[in-house]
């Protein structure tokens, strides 16, 4: 559906998105992931037309985001909020359904939908300056939705809400996937993209590092399992494969549960034990050499 | 369709933000009121405690004249000044007085007697004043009218006149048989007249009715004091203006659209620092469709504060001279200062720097173009200057319509300055902004 070739952009002397390329499938949820400054929020304005690439392309469906017909297709939630403060809400929403076209009947049924999704419906009438962040978050994402675009692009939606908001907020992008919108969505939260995505791109320093489904990513990318615990006993002359420090243990390893089996039958008992598999953090670690989060 | 959601989105805007809508309604409403009332000050002054103040020049010092000056004082509302013929018409001028009144010679030995022509006495009255014309001219009347009533009322005074008139009658012999006989039975009536009116003076005192015979035999005759005096001078300006409002509004109608200018060069900056910009532009939009937006919200609004202005200022007593000519002169006027807008929205990218220099801008445009102190009271070098603020121009299409009395040919020049600011600022600006790319 969305088409990424080779596309460069420069600020000066950096190189914010360096020759990236790939291709987003119709129907399904992308995760960008990337550290402060990787390049995630220029690659989606320019997948909205707002850059130019210095070069490269961006085809959506064949055509330039630049034109008006390709950009009705397209929502984007900005990271930055982008709301008139002064102006409600329902305001909000029916000034932007409008520049996308939409009138009387559905504009009133899209309206209503995006603060019932957005959760404002109580407070629909309140100037947006009154708002939380997180209100003001979910508000910026309504937004989006409001001329029901195909293609959804959200630039780290979530930052300052709540857990049980971020949920909710969750749901309802799963739900909207499911009905066959295409999703892109940038974050640094690893747990946001485990859950919401089919495949995530790994960016840093304007790369792309890798690209792919995740249960592939951690296969490729994510290293072993790490198994810790307490253990009770350990039959004498036995040789602990790992770190014993005291009695808290240690190991690293690709077949967890076969190494607690063989150490169970020979004896060794266990106070408690955690597996740990391998998760995007470890993908991130070993793809970029750093932490993902500071 | 979109380019009017754009607009009214920020006309919302404006209204909300309540400093923005201050600089634009409330703060030109007073500021105004505020100069209104100032310059009814020195104006009504030169009546002292509201009288108006009127140059008597009394050629002929009869006790006629007198007792008609006497009469004339009794008014309340004039304050009589004697004054030499050439010296009252110049007070009169130069607006130190409100109007002048000249009593011929012969005025005693004719005024009142019906059948004399009348003599001629000349008034004449500061064409701003139209109201108090009318009520002198009244007046006026009413004082000869005494002196009519006064010879009905002292025989002494009147009988000799018809005996008089029936011996020169008598003794005329180019007047044929025919007249004398008609003229002696008119006579002879108005001699019964006078005896009428003697009852009839005698049952309005019954009556407390105050009495005189009201005649309006009085010859009036008009002096024109404005058409001597330069029009461009300062008195010549000063004496087309009919309300007090005539020289403020106008300048509150300034104040208001360069609060506009000031919101509106501001808010380009403002979408940009708000993020909603950016919605904007991902919006099925053309960039040029997002300026033009702007534009015609800065355009309606400068139109609405010119309608407010224009409605309120009425409300006072403002009667504009021409709608017409003052509708064009907003609509110019507005397009006019959605160039300036236009510009001043690139001389910053913050708001506060936007903000800062547009105000200044403002504030040195209005300075120049007569939107603080009118141009007319300017110095002369300052006035040279002036016609390089848009405020100038601005002021004097709107003013051309409301007092000046303009006529389109008069207009013209005006009208095509301002097009010429509206259209080079909106295409300076448009560029610079449609370029910025960020
Ligand atoms: N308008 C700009 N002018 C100059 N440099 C810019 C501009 N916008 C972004 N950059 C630079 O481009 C690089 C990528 O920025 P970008 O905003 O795409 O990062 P990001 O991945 O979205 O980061 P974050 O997670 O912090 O949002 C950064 O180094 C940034 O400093
Ligand atoms: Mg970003």
């Amino acid at each position: 559906m969305l088409v990424i070739d080779q596309v460069v952009k420069r600020y000066g002397e950096l190189v914010a998105v360096n020759n990236i390329s790939f291709e987003i499938k119709r129907g399904e949820c992308l995760g960008l992931l990337g550290p402060n400054g990787a390049g995630k929020s220029t690659t989606i304005s320019m997948m909205v037309g707002l850059l130019k690439p210095d070069s490269g392309t961006v085809r959506l469906d064949g055509a330039s985001p630049d034109s008006n017909a390709t950009r009705r297709l397209i929502g984007v939630a900005p990271q930055a909020l982008s709301l008139y403060e002064e102006l409600t809400p329902r305001e909000n929403l029916t000034f932007f359904g409008k520049l996308y076209g939409l009138s009387a009947a559905k504009l009133r049924d899209r309206v209503a939908w995006a603060l019932k999704i957005a959760g404002l419906e109580d407070r629909a009438r309140h100037r947006v300056h009154t708002f939380s962040g997180g209100m003001k978050r979910r508000l910026n994402i309504a937004v989006a939705l409001i001329h029901q675009p195909t293609l959804l692009l959200l630039d780290e939606p979530t930052v300052g809400v709540d857990p049980q908001s971020r949920n909710h907020i969750f749901d309802w992008i799963e739900q909207l996937n499911a009905d066959g919108m295409t999703i892109v969505y940038t974050t640094h939260y690893m747990e946001e993209a485990q859950r919401l995505c089919d495949r995530v791109a790994i960016i840093d320093h304007g790369k792309l590092l890798a690209l792919d489904a995740i249960p592939q990513l951690l296969a490729q990318h994510g290293g072993q399992s790490v198994i810790s615990g307490r253990l009770e006993h350990i039959p004498s002359d036995f040789s602990l494969p790992g770190t014993l420090l005291e009695s808290d243990w240690r190991l690293e390893s690709e077949q967890p549960f076969d190494v607690l089996t063989r150490l169970a039958q020979s004896g060794v008992r266990f106070g408690s034990v955690q597996i740990a598999g391998p998760d995007l953090e470890a993908v991130f670690l070993k793809l970029t050499g750093r932490v993902l989060r500071d | 369709m979109n380019l009017l959601h754009l607009a009214l989105k920020d006309l919302r805007l404006l209204f909300r933000d309540k400093m923005g809508a201050f600089f634009v309604i409330g703060f030109p409403v007073l500021l105004g009121l505020f100069f209104g009332v100032i310059f009814k000050g020195p104006d009504s002054s030169s009546g002292g405690s509201g009288k108006i103040s009127i140059a008597v020049v009394d050629l002929d010092n009869s006790p006629q004249s007198t007792k008609f000056l006497d009469e004339l004082r009794k008014n309340e509302g004039l304050r009589l000044e004697i004054d030499e013929n050439e010296a009252a018409r110049k007070s009169v001028r130069l607006g130190q007085r409100s109007a002048m009144i000249v009593i011929p010679t012969g005025f005693g030995q004719k005024a009142g007697l019906l059948w004399e022509e009348q003599p001629e006495i000349q008034i004449g009255v500061d064409p701003s004043r139209v109201a108090e014309s009318a009520m002198l001219e009244g007046m006026v009347m009413q004082a000869v009218a005494t002196l009519i009533g006064d010879r009905f009322q002292q025989p002494t005074m009147f009988l000799p006149s018809v005996t008089q008139a029936r011996e020169s009658l008598k003794g005329n012999q180019e007047v044929d048989l025919a007249t004398k006989l008609v003229m002696g039975t008119f006579l002879n009536q108005v001699e019964q007249m006078i005896e009428a009116a003697d009852r009839v003076q005698a049952s309005n005192q019954a009556t407390g009715d105050g009495g005189g015979f009201e005649i309006n035999f009085a010859n009036v005759k008009r002096v024109d004091v404005t058409r001597e005096v330069n029009p461009s001078s300062v008195s010549g300006q000063l004496q087309k203006i009919r309300s007090d409002w005539d020289i403020s509004f106008p300048q509150a109608m300034m104040w208001g659209i360069m609060g506009c200018v000031a919101g509106f060069s501001m808010s380009i900056a403002r979408e940009r620092s708000r993020g909603t910009l950016v919605r904007l532009r991902a919006a099925p939009l053309s960039k040029t469709q997002v300026l033009l937006g702007k534009a015609l919200a800065c355009f309606l609004a400068c139109l609405l504060v010119m309608l407010m202005m224009t409605t309120l200022g009425v409300v006072l007593g403002m009667q504009p001279l021409s709608y017409l000519k003052l509708a064009v002169a907003g609509l110019v006027t507005s397009f006019c200062f959605v160039g300036i807008m236009m510009t001043m929205s690139v001389l910053g990218k913050t708001e506060e720097s936007v903000a800062g220099t547009g105000w200044a801008a403002n504030i040195v445009m209005a300075m120049f173009g007569g939107g603080m102190v009118p141009v007319m009271f300017m110095p002369a070098f300052v006035q040279s200057l002036s016609r390089f603020s848009p405020i100038y121009w601005a002021l004097r299409v709107v003013e051309g319509a409301i007092w000046r009395d303009f006529s389109w040919a008069e207009m013209l020049p005006a009208i095509l300055v301002l097009i010429a600011i509206g259209l080079i600022g909106t295409i300076v600006g448009a560029n610079i902004l449609y370029r910025r790319d960020d």
